[in-house]
């Protein structure tokens, strides 16, 4: 028998009050598994579709949510003309609802800009020029609305002809719907307006050149932000809201569990009052006491995360097939995730358990044989 | 012809002096200045009717409890000093209780395992020292058994293997055969005194059975907190 023998005898014990404890805890888990890899997902795919354009540097406004709000079109040409701005184009993206898509991303793309290069056409042909008021659909995009080639899409009150369904590389272009940007400006009611200023720098240009770009820029023109690709999403006010929201939702999930893990703890130890006596009395140390109850609550913690891993990655791929979510994000459950929500299982299951080892400790041995 | 030398007087285990138990604000006196002494290898019973303060008297010994005032040493040392209780109860002392006090969820071997864990024992060492002290008392064949499935008799023989698991030099009993019918109790008793003699252990024991008593070298007969008698057994 070792001391691991005693902890699981221990659990065992009781095993309905043990399953639930631990199902408690496996639900805050899975609310983190669940929220974080949806946040996570989405900076992937962003992050995936930046790099698949082959953008170096965006330009955006420094306010709003998920998508940033619209400046003048007109400051492109300014930008343009900065060394080390090698193409420019602008970009209008907006998430809509779109007949049968409650939500739908929609990208008006500057005409000949390089944003249309990694566009593979699957089905059909891309726009003929930026007066044609066609549309191509990315794969999913496709999907999601019932749409092939030949048929019409309305976005807001304008009505579009699908002349192409592409493989954008990314699942974010691939669940977009792409046209040219003044069809998209006049659709939305943003006429002269983008909110995004893709640049490519010249392939020799080092970090420090780029750096000196996004400088130039966010001190040529006060409010907008120019950042490189590889940190749009760690610096996006979105995706810093979005990641917020998606931890501070799972803290509450996991407090709750604490205070289940701490309820169930303190029962066991004042059920165990007795059995707490008689291991004192035995010549058990009070830190062995402390130790037994610790180890309880966290082997609650690692069980009831790995369970609260499999409910969230379960929760995940149920996310991923809802229309709301198809297209715009693919849900993503790394190793990093696992790791860390396992690690705060242990932590809750530890934090939880301080309290009633203590007060097990603190019992005098012939005051517990009594009880 | 020279004189035989004398043989040395058995050392003191435990001293006494003054000491004095109040509960509830002192509104019980659970012992009222009590004072003897204990050698090593004595087999004492302390006697006396409920209330008298027999087992509080042997939760001291055991560090369960410790004096309101007074003094109380173990083998020279002042017991309420001793820097660490937990060993003193898992090395020194073993106890037996009247009602086994076996811990349910756990088989009779590992039972006895329990008072071993802490004290650098592997875990093949502590099953090997368990079932060879369950075998000296009679019950090899209950080892993977719940306290559950065990007489009496059988019950309070785990827990006095238990009381041996850390080769204590003083047994500790209260009460050790006040659940358990004639017959049982006899063979407890048995066990208890064989083991005594075998292994040179001091054992203090409480009773209110004089027959039980009977088994003792020495009787110390309490009353309100106080011992009335302090006698050789016949």
């Amino acid at each position: 028998m070792t001391f691991l023998t005693i902890i699981f005898r221990d659990l065992w014990r009781r095993p309905i009050r043990t399953a639930l404890t631990m199902l408690g805890i496996a639900i805050g888990i899975a609310a983190v598994i669940a929220l974080v890899g949806m946040a996570s997902g989405y900076e992937k795919g962003i992050v995936k579709q930046l790099d698949v354009i082959g953008i170096d540097v965006i330009v955006s406004n420094m306010e709003g949510g998920l998508m940033p709000k619209a400046f003048e079109e007109s400051i492109r040409n300014q930008i343009a003309t900065l060394p080390d701005a090698a193409e420019v184009t602008t970009v209008l993206m907006q998430m809509l609802s779109v007949e049968d898509a409650p939500m739908i991303m929609v990208s008006g793309r500057e005409w000949g800009g390089f944003t249309w290069e990694k566009l593979t056409v699957i089905e059909g042909r891309l726009p003929l020029d930026a007066s044609e008021r066609a549309v191509v659909l990315g794969t999913m995009a496709a999907e999601m609305l019932r749409k092939k080639v030949g048929d019409t899409v309305q976005i807001e009150t304008e009505e579009f002809s699908v002349v192409g369904i592409v493989d954008g590389h990314s699942l974010v272009e691939n669940g977009a719907i792409i046209l040219a940007l003044p069809l998209f400006q006049s659709a939305s009611g943003y006429e002269g307006r983008v909110n995004f200023i893709d640049i490519r720098v010249p392939s020799d240009a080092d970090g420090d050149r780029i750096e000196a770009l996004c400088n130039k820029i966010e001190g040529s023109f006060p409010g907008l932000r120019a950042v490189r690709a590889s940190e749009v999403v760690g610096t996006s006010q979105g995706f810093k809201i979005a990641k917020a929201m998606s931890w501070s939702t799972s803290i509450l999930a996991i407090i709750v569990g604490v205070f289940g893990v701490m309820n169930t703890m303190l029962m066991t130890v004042f059920e165990r009052t007795h059995e707490i006596g008689i291991l004192l009395a035995l010549g058990w140390k009070k830190r062995m006491i402390v130790g037994l109850i610790l180890a309880e609550a966290a082997v609650m913690g690692v069980l009831g995360g790995i369970i609260g891993v499999l409910l969230g990655a379960a929760t995940l791929a149920v996310l991923g097939t809802l229309p709301e979510v198809r297209g715009l994000l693919e849900p993503d459950l790394s190793q990093g995730l696992i790791f860390k929500a396992i690690l705060i299982a242990v932590g809750v299951g530890i934090a939880s358990g301080l309290y009633p080892a203590w007060r097990g400790s603190r019992l005098s041995p012939s005051v517990a044989l009594q009880g | 012809m020279p004189l035989p030398p004398i043989p040395p007087p058995s050392p003191v285990i435990f001293q006494a002096t003054g000491l004095k138990k109040e509960f509830d604000d002192g509104r019980v006196a659970a012992l009222q200045g009590v004072d003897f002494a204990i050698s090593a290898g004595e087999f004492v019973a302390l006697v006396g009717p409920s209330g008298s303060g027999k087992t509080t008297l042997l939760n001291m010994l055991g560090l369960l409890d410790a004096p309101s005032s007074g003094a109380l040493v173990y083998r020279g040392e002042a017991m309420t000093g001793l820097p660490d209780p937990a060993r003193y109860r898992a090395r020194e002392v073993g106890f037996i209780f009247q009602s086994f006090h076996l811990l349910g969820t756990f088989t009779v071997i590992e039972n006895v395992q329990i008072p071993m864990f802490g004290q650098g024992l592997s875990a093949k060492l502590r099953a090997a020292r368990a079932a060879e002290l369950l075998d000296s008392v009679g019950l090899s064949h209950r080892l993977h058994h719940l306290p559950v499935k065990l007489s009496g008799g059988e019950r309070q023989r785990a827990a006095i293997a238990r009381s041996l698991a850390n080769r204590p030099g003083v047994l500790l009993a209260d009460e050790p055969t006040g659940n358990l019918d004639s017959q049982n109790a006899a063979q407890v008793m048995e066990l208890l005194a064989r083991l005594q003699r075998e292994h040179q252990t001091t054992l203090v024991l409480v009773t209110h059975d004089r027959e039980v008593a009977s088994h003792a070298s020495r009787l110390l007969t309490m009353r309100d907190g106080k011992i009335i008698s302090d006698s050789k057994a016949a």
